[in-house]
């Protein structure tokens, strides 16, 4: 609308909004669109006209959501998504979201949160490492072993 | 604003159909929520029923302060004998049985006036943020497959017997992508917590789109066809309610609007007698372009310093880590790291046993 405002959105859902996760210490933001999952007025990516959302894709790699300012009142439209795959270098993954989040007059300060995110992300992706075979303590154990043999 | 925004008409089938209708000018409306909360708890007051608790609760006894000298305090007591009633204390609230404190009457002040100019204020400015996505979004509506916002259903799709059905009401709004939001009201469903549910309350859900129609085009069929849909609420336009526009006084409904609906807005808000829609007191909300117009900035003192500002002393520097800071304090620090004296290994074995001629010269009287 002509006079509603990013500002005038945020004071309005400040207090209370379905993102919103309130802890004992700490206000955290359920938003597709928050690159930290804080409920401040820099990340709230719901309120801002210009946002920017990395998620896990399903197949590997990272998906990438940012919002078309000029279809802020048609939700169906308004997200742009791409996805940078689990085998793409994490280099040219970072560079890609960077430029995404920087380029263009978006949002060039959210851009190092941006690729800490995409990198998090990439290496929760990672497979897990099996644990080292434990090592026998103690004497007794060792023989114990060697016994067995 | 040289043309008003319109907004598309979006046809039984989701799409588009090319007409669009010009935005009333009570979407243009301030959004208010601080008038909105107010409006609310005071209408939301109006439909309550008296309650009291019964006007001869704890008094059916005939029970008489003892006085003093019976080394007991001088509450009326329950007289006679036989039970273990009799000689306990009566009437008091602070006594087991005894009446309430303050006992609730049913000629409390149940109901609140609102002012109809506030009230109206209220219902234009909860409309104004039914248009608003980010506040949709806000309110917890699933209206991510929504083609646009406010969303208008062609009055063809709804007019007459087409949606008088539940399962056709149904399919009309997951066509226009309200799915979603059903969805979320259908999996909400929860027992309530605490008495209501003794009281006719026993279930508590989340609100779905409510359905915005014109009594006299779209006739009332619909309202039978959308009534049995969980969360989906309908409305005449000519009747709108704060309390389903801004449910808990919180802005932002998901409202579905019929085009027949939405053409007559602009009448209805005419016809109000001394009612002119409220405007907003100022032309740009949006602070980060206030303050970087060349209007403000024009005025704006120079900034004093340099993008990055040395901050000398101010702040301590842990000499350890800081290179720079510990050369001042132990220049020799740099020879020390350059011909790596911490790394060299202590020299090994005894030292030395004295020579004779040492040990000679050392005793030499």
């Amino acid at each position: 609308m002509s006079n509603v405002s990013a500002d005038l959105i945020w004071e309005v859902s400040r207090l209370q909004n379905s993102y919103l996760v309130k802890t004992r210490t700490a206000q955290f933001s359920r938003d597709p669109l928050n690159l930290k999952n804080v409920h401040s007025r820099k990340y709230a990516g719901f309120v801002n006209d210009k946002a920017i959302g990395i998620s896990a894709n399903e197949k590997g790699g990272v998906q990438v959501i940012s919002k078309k300012p000029a279809s802020a009142n048609k939700p169906a439209s308004g997200l742009h998504t791409v996805t940078y795959g689990g085998n793409k270098t994490g280099r040219k993954t970072y560079r890609n979201v960077a430029n995404q989040a920087a380029k263009n007059g978006y949002r060039a300060d959210l851009r190092s949160v941006a690729v800490s995110r995409a990198s998090a992300l990439r290496r929760a992706q990672r497979p897990a490492k099996a644990d080292p075979e434990r090592k026998l303590r103690g004497n007794a154990a060792k023989k114990a072993a060697a016994a067995k043999q | 604003m040289a043309s008003r925004p319109t907004v598309t008409i979006i046809g039984a089938d989701g799409k588009a159909t090319g007409a669009t209708e010009v935005l009333p000018k009570v979407f243009g409306a301030p959004i208010r929520p601080d008038i909105v909360k107010h409006v609310h708890t005071g209408i939301a007051k109006n439909k309550r029923q008296p309650y009291s608790v019964s006007e001869k609760a704890g008094h059916q006894t005939s029970a008489e302060s003892w006085g003093t000298g019976r080394a007991v305090a001088r509450i009326p007591r329950v007289s006679g004998g036989g039970t273990h009633r009799a000689g306990q204390a009566a009437f008091g609230n602070m006594c087991r049985s005894g009446r309430m404190f303050a006992p609730t009457k049913v000629w409390r002040k149940w109901h609140v006036k609102i002012n109809q100019g506030q009230k109206r204020f209220a219902t234009a400015s909860a409309l104004a943020a039914s248009a608003v996505a980010p506040l949709l979004f806000a309110r917890g509506h699933q209206v991510s497959t929504v083609p646009e916002v406010p969303l208008v259903i062609d009055s063809s799709a709804v007019a007459g017997e087409a949606v008088a059905k539940t399962a056709a009401a149904l399919s009309l709004l997951k066509a226009v992508g309200a799915g979603a939001d059903i969805e979320k009201v259908k999996g909400s469903k929860k027992v309530r917590a605490g008495k209501g549910k003794l009281r006719g309350r026993r279930h508590r859900q989340r609100r779905g789109p409510l359905v915005v129609y014109s009594a006299e085009a779209d006739g009332k069929d619909l309202v039978k066809g959308f009534r049995n849909i969980p969360g989906v609420e309908t409305s005449p336009v000519d009747a709108l309610n704060l309390l389903q526009l801004a449910p808990g006084g919180h802005l932002g409904r998901f409202i579905v609007w019929t085009s027949a609906a939405i053409k007559e807005l602009d009448a209805i808000y005419e016809s109000k007698k001394g009612f002119f829609l409220p405007t907003s007191v100022v032309a740009q909300a949006d602070l980060t372009r206030l303050i970087n117009s060349s209007e403000i900035q024009s005025v704006l003192r120079a900034p004093k310093g340099e993008a990055r500002t040395k901050r000398g002393a101010v702040q301590k520097k842990n000499p350890l880590k800081n290179k720079q800071v510990q050369l001042r304090l132990n220049p020799y620090a740099k020879a020390f790291a350059q011909e790596k004296l911490g790394e060299a290994k202590a020299e090994e074995g005894k030292p030395p046993k004295p020579t004779v001629a040492f040990k000679e010269q050392l005793h030499e009287v």
